[in-house]
């Protein structure tokens, strides 16, 4: 298959744009439904769903614009979206966060925080280890110090009371 | 005279020591971001919002406005000597600025992109000294239905000139709408979309949001690629343009600051748009036009020049209606939300020492700017050269800390995240965040005055048509949604379309 047909491909389920469409047309309808739930009132007096009941229509529409124009125009495959670029840097990056996110408040703002900058800074395009050691501890540390002794801000200390 | 004596009343406020040291840091901060490539001032800004929390009001939002105008004269560095924009405002210096950087003319490049800058953020403050009370005077008599229909067109313009297809755009700017209104009810108090979440009652912070869309999830863009740079090596003398210079890019520096003034105030438009139509109308007017690509002066001396002037001018609306034309006045309206101030007509009247203390300041800061960017422009090539492998894990952890310190919250760390990892998606799928945020900004004013506006009128939908301004901006608004179905004027479209988060 060449490169035209492989980003321009109608009606498969590949297609990046019918997905974009299809989480669209999924949250309108989550909005609009949620927005019932509330009360809607009248044109008179506005409830609080009001407003969010209509911009979920309107999220509906686009998105069924979106779906409309993917399936008679095409649009690129998913994996062309991610064609010719590292796409293991960003996930390994996503990784990290999601990892440093369960962890910050378990085991504190240090502890959680200078693994993560180690492996930010051997991941992405890798630091020497003789400069992302340092780096990676003196950074959060210095942070750390500057705001809980300088400015008198309290970061997450975790379980074992560090930091 | 009441004119000269405000000015010398905000002058009086920003010369204060610690005014002047933040709008120093303000410019100092917006000059380091517009020369490093994939750090814009939207990320710079929501990096240093919480910053903003620890001094006055003035101080905080002297810092912030610098940080934008300080980004526009710094980008055209990266631009002219790297041929990479170091902000989208500077796409358009890329073309001529690095062709006369190859021809040995880096000097007069970087020159004329400061002293066009310098000229044109000077004119755009003396003309919002002049405008910005008189049209807060007459947005006194405002009323819900023209607030509403004010907003309206400002994010259809937004997501007018978006790049990418309009409906996504207008996706993009209901779900802000719909993540703006998370949190109580301001009129009922009824809690929505909350999912019984205790955090999720006040809403979510406008900090986290901006800084997961445009600080994480750039950094995440950018780790997709090694980013290589072709720095100009050679030493940058003579930045004093001649005498040649100077006749050919009067013309431009003049035109380029009227387009960017008139286009920052557009709701909606912004430096990029500027830039972008300043270049398009010096090529057409040039009596020449095969120069231009080429390492034309005009190609650089007009683009800066409305870039800067439009920063200027996106100062107004927010500034007299209380509506950010764009992304960056949106988060300038969350530092002046931060500090308990509502930015609108009442403003000048009420605070005339941050009003006109914040125009003086940018006076200082533009005067800092020429100082920075020409004596200085060693030290910024210098800091070309500093590792992005470096660079990007401190952005993040600056940007974890920063979302900490502004709520004390680790719920709102984990909210960056998540709309950071969003953020990375969407821009993969050709979804740009801005109409997002400006939407998440305007969303809980645009239900307020649409719910007044219905309850005054008691229904009748006829107010919004009835009143001459409300009219005006619903049916602007109404041709530009419906512009790009036309073939032609979709083509147009496509040619103005930027991506103003970059």
């Amino acid at each position: 298959m060449n490169n035209d047909t492989d980003t321009n491909i109608k009606l498969r389920l590949s297609n990046s744009e019918l997905w974009g469409g299809l989480i669209g047309l999924g949250l309108g309808g989550f909005v609009t439904w949620q927005a019932l739930k509330l009360k809607l009132g009248t044109i008179n007096d506005p409830g609080s769903g009001y407003v969010l009941f209509y911009t979920g229509i309107l999220m509906c529409v686009f998105a069924s614009s979106i779906i409309v124009s993917a399936v008679t125009e095409g649009g690129p495959t998913l994996a062309s979206r991610w064609e010719n670029v590292r796409w293991s840097k960003p996930l390994l990056v996503i990784a990290c966060l999601a990892a440093f996110s369960f962890a910050l408040e378990p085991l504190g703002f240090l502890l959680s925080s200078i693994p993560l900058m180690l492996l930010l800074l051997r991941l992405i395009d890798p630091v020497r280890w003789t400069l992302a050691i340092p780096v990676a501890v003196l950074v959060p540390s210095g942070m750390w110090w500057v705001l809980k002794r300088l400015l008198l801000i309290q970061l997450p200390s975790g379980l074992f009371g560090i930091g | 005279m009441d004119t000269l004596l405000n000015v010398a009343h905000g002058f009086g406020v920003a010369l204060l020591p610690i005014n002047l040291l933040y709008c120093f840091i303000g410019v100092f901060i917006g000059t380091l971001v517009g020369v490093l490539p994939g750090i814009g001032p939207i990320s710079a800004m929501s990096l240093l919002l919480p910053v903003t929390l620890s001094g006055t009001p003035e101080s905080g939002i002297i810092m912030m406005a610098g940080i934008y105008y300080g980004s526009m004269y710094g980008g055209s560095t990266t631009s002219i000597l790297v041929n990479i924009p170091g902000e989208a405002a500077s796409v358009v210096t890329c073309i001529d600025g690095h062709q006369m950087a190859k021809q040995g003319r880096a000097g007069p490049a970087l020159g004329i992109s400061a002293f066009g800058s310098f000229i044109a953020g000077t004119f755009a403050l003396i003309a919002l000294m002049l405008v910005a009370p008189r049209l807060a005077s007459i947005a006194i008599a405002f009323g819900p239905a023209e607030y509403f229909s004010l907003m309206v067109l400002g994010l259809v313009v937004l997501t007018f000139l978006t790049q990418g297809s309009m409906p996504k755009a207008l996706l993009m700017a209901c779900i802000g709408v719909v993540l703006g209104l998370i949190g109580l009810d301001s009129i009922t108090a009824q809690p929505r979309l909350t999912f019984g979440r205790m955090e999720l009652i006040d809403g979510i912070g406008l900090v986290p949001v901006v800084m997961g869309l445009f600080g994480v999830a750039e950094v995440l863009l950018n780790t997709e690629q090694a980013l290589r740079r072709d720095i100009i090596n050679a030493k940058i003398t003579q930045l004093l343009p001649n005498k040649e210079d100077w006749q050919a890019s009067a013309g431009p520096v003049a035109r380029g600051t009227l387009l960017g003034f008139l286009l920052g105030i557009l709701p909606g438009g912004g430096a990029v748009v500027a830039s972008f139509a300043s270049y398009a109308l010096e090529k057409r007017l040039s009596k020449t036009p095969a120069r231009f690509g080429h390492g034309a002066i005009e190609g650089v001396a007009g683009p800066e020049s409305a870039n800067n002037a439009a920063a200027g001018g996106a100062f107004i609306p927010l500034m007299t209606l209380g509506i950010p034309p764009n992304v960056v006045m949106a988060l300038l309206l969350g530092a002046f939300v931060i500090h308990g101030l509502q930015p609108g007509p009442l403003l000048i009247t009420q605070n005339p020492g941050l009003f006109w203390g914040i125009v003086a300041s940018m006076y200082i800061g533009n005067v800092m700017l020429l100082i920075l960017n020409l004596p200085m422009i060693g030290m910024w090539v210098q800091l070309l050269k500093l590792p992005y492998n470096i660079l990007f894990p401190l952005i993040i952890l600056f940007t974890i800390l920063g979302v900490y310190c502004s709520s004390n919250n680790v719920f709102d760390v984990y909210v960056m995240i998540a709309f950071g990892i969003i953020g990375y998606f969407m821009r993969k799928l050709g979804y740009e965040p801005a109409p997002l945020v400006l939407a998440f900004v305007l969303g809980p004013m645009l239900e307020n005055n649409l719910r007044k506006s219905l309850i005054l009128s008691q229904g009748d939908l006829w107010t919004f048509v009835q009143r001459p301004i409300s009219a005006a901006c619903l049916t602007l608004a109404l041709l530009l949604l419906i512009a790009p179905l036309l073939p032609s004027l979709r083509k147009k479209r496509e040619l103005v379309a930027l991506d103003e988060g970059a």
